[in-house]
């Protein structure tokens, strides 16, 4: 139910996110590509998220417990790592995935922040922030 | 050898580390230049001595932080050890060339740190094995060269509101297609459960094996073809390239056309051959069909322009076309003839922007309609661009000659008539634009701004005329010589065909 619930809420925030990118105000159009980033965040979380899983904080009371997920791959016995097999109870999340989003979240946060400096410029040398009214290029 | 080893870390750390110290010497300008020269010279040399170790000893790789596959490994293959030759050679002579060209203001404010970081994520997409790694490197690379294009040079006249929409454009499309690649590379993860290139290429390869490939592998294929082709400005996704590139100065509009580009077909190159083997039965009839439509538009509109560097900028849509052609009918033949285009246009497209920023400085103006009769006043520049023109349009002595003959003649050999037939039909066209371009510089009357003979006021400066002559020999030695380029690129086309020595390097390693 976590999960579908999970799906749900990131495609609703890419469409939130495309319609703002289409939307003729450059604050908005810099707004929907944050929503849209922040969209891909939670995907990659959701590929390691798994039901009931918790923090891979792992103490010595966990280290001989099993954590249901597969973390070593073996082709010869047709492993894909990190599998779960069916039936087994999650104890630990995958912690791979959260690293990549907070390089991910790092990045977005360089670039959300280059737009804004670069809107505000462009609202001083044009004199509006409507991007249709913004075309000395022609493309 | 021990030292050898850490080459490919050295590539991409010292000019992070010098982005750093530069910015503390920017009171003093002529320190500062020559340090920039002398790193960018260093980079040179490694990153052949790596290209050299590579060939005779094999494909190299480094741990980072010794984790095995599954932390990042960076990996100097032969094509990525050559591409990041190309790319050292290109920014080493855009930094001589740089050093006179740019305004004092924008040399001693940021140019230097950001190039660094720009060099830094050229060499860093070039040498990764992880596929994430490949991500981070591409925004590296997206905002130094974005903070680049805002500063000025000598002769740029592009007005600063011009320049911040272009970079909008270029950002907020970016910024979509990466948004794309994460997207990919989550659903890769989730499927195979591993970032490692080589790793997923053997996941994928069991998969498709036991006949359990998932159908949204495909889907993923397409995604990072569309993330790539932005990147090398393929047909649908191309019309940022000729607002943002014009925009840029000359040495930074150099590097951009002739590697920021290439970065596109790299991942091409590397990615979908690689991991994507299974799905690359329909995308390489896309592909053909798409360069073709990416030839003709380039050139089309490149007939079309009287502002010289949008015309050269559509040209570079035109000659990305051709490399694409190439990739996309996949031979080994033809994938050597894509690397040998990829590396001659890359020299030679990257001569003629620098060429063209000084060309614009002894104009003073953008419209090719108010230049003319420059042979007189500029002799030096006219036989540069004469040099870049003949290579891009493809006419001997130079490399641009070998590199359409072959590609010509493997698209034979592979029997594509008809996109061949297409892809001849434009090479004319960029032959009649480059050289009307030409004559109505260099030759034809003095215009009347000329009266006061201002222009001799104008000529280039030492390091503009070393830069210049050291690109136009190697343009010259790569068509009177071009047997070692055509060795290295079959080479390259065989492993690239055959990526299990490439696997075999990367996963045999000893996993604390």
């Amino acid at each position: 139910m976590n999960n579908t619930l999970l799906s749900v809420c990131i495609a609703l925030l890419f469409a939130i996110g495309t319609f703002m990118i289409l939307r003729r105000d450059m604050i908005k159009v810099v707004i929907g590509i944050t929503v849209l980033s922040h969209a891909t965040n939670l995907l990659i979380v959701s590929t390691g998220a798994f039901l009931g899983g918790r923090a891979p904080i792992i103490t010595s009371d966990d280290a001989g417990s099993p954590s249901g997920i597969i973390f070593t791959d073996d082709l010869a016995s047709g492993i894909l790592a990190p599998v779960i097999p069916e039936g087994t109870e999650m104890v630990f999340v995958d912690p791979l995935v959260q690293a990549l989003t907070l390089t991910a979240i790092v990045i977005s946060l360089a670039i959300t922040a280059f737009l804004l400096i670069l809107c505000y410029r462009i609202y001083q040398e044009h004199g509006t922030t409507d991007v249709s009214e913004i075309r000395r290029l022609k493309g | 050898m021990d030292t050898m080893q850490q080459v490919p870390m050295i590539l991409i750390a010292l000019p992070i580390i010098f982005a750093a110290i530069t910015v503390l010497f920017r009171s003093k300008s002529g320190l500062q230049k020559a340090l920039n020269i002398g790193v960018f010279a260093i980079l040179f040399v490694m990153s052949l001595s790596l290209l050299f170790h590579v060939w005779n000893n094999g494909i190299l790789v480094y741990e980072v932080g010794e984790w095995g596959k599954y932390g990042i490994l960076l990996v100097a293959d032969l094509l990525g050890a050559g591409m990041v030759v190309l790319s050292s050679l290109i920014s080493l002579m855009a930094m001589i060339y740089a050093t006179d060209y740019m305004d004092r203001k924008a040399l001693d404010a940021t140019f230097f740190p950001l190039f660094n970081l720009m060099a830094a994520g050229l060499n860093g997409i070039f040498l990764t094995g992880d596929i994430f790694n490949m991500f981070v490197f591409f925004e590296v690379l997206v905002l130094s060269s974005c903070g680049l294009i805002v500063l000025t040079g000598r002769g740029d006249h592009t007005k600063m509101a011009d320049k911040l929409e272009a970079i909008f454009k270029y950002l907020i499309l970016n910024m979509v297609s990466i948004i794309l690649m994460l997207v990919a590379i989550a659903s890769l993860y989730a499927t195979v459960g591993t970032l490692n290139m080589a790793d997923i290429a053997v996941k994928i390869a069991y998969l498709a094996e036991t006949g359990t490939l998932p159908w949204h592998i495909h889907v993923i294929a397409m995604m990072l073809i569309v993330v790539f082709g932005y990147k090398a400005a393929l047909f649908p996704l191309h019309f940022w390239l000729a607002d943002v590139h014009p925009s840029a100065p000359a040495p930074i509009h150099a590097m951009l056309s002739g590697m920021v580009i290439k970065v596109g077909v790299y991942g091409i190159l590397r990615v979908h051959y690689l991991i994507f083997q299974e799905s690359m039965f329909m995308l390489q009839p896309v592909l053909i069909l798409l360069s073709l439509v990416t030839i003709a538009v380039g050139a089309t509109s490149a007939v079309g322009q009287y502002d010289l560097k949008r015309l050269l900028a559509y040209s570079s849509v035109s000659q990305i076309g051709y490399v694409l052609l190439g990739v996309g009918m996949g031979t080994a033949y033809a994938l050597t003839a894509a690397m040998v285009y990829l590396v001659n246009h890359a020299i030679a497209k990257s001569m003629l922007f620098l060429a063209t920023g000084e060309t614009l400085y002894h104009a003073g103006t953008k419209d090719i309609r108010k230049m003319g009769g420059f042979v007189q006043s500029a002799p030096f520049l006219s036989v540069i661009f004469l040099i870049g023109a003949m290579s891009i349009a493809g006419l001997p002595p130079t490399g641009g000659f070998f590199a359409k003959l072959v590609l010509f003649d493997a698209g034979l050999g592979a029997e594509y008539y008809i996109p061949i037939g297409i892809a001849l039909v434009f090479a004319i066209f960029t032959l009649f634009y480059l050289f009307r371009t030409w004559l109505s510089i260099f030759w034809g009357e003095v215009k009347e701004h000329d009266k006061e003979d201002t222009y001799k006021s104008r000529n280039p400066t030492i390091a503009i005329k070393i830069s210049l002559a050291l690109l136009a020999c190697v343009v010259i030695f790569l068509g009177v010589y071009p047997e070692p380029l055509i060795v290295l690129s079959s080479t390259i086309a065989e492993q690239l065909l055959d990526p299990q020595p490439y696997i075999a390097a990367v996963l045999e390693r000893s996993v604390r």
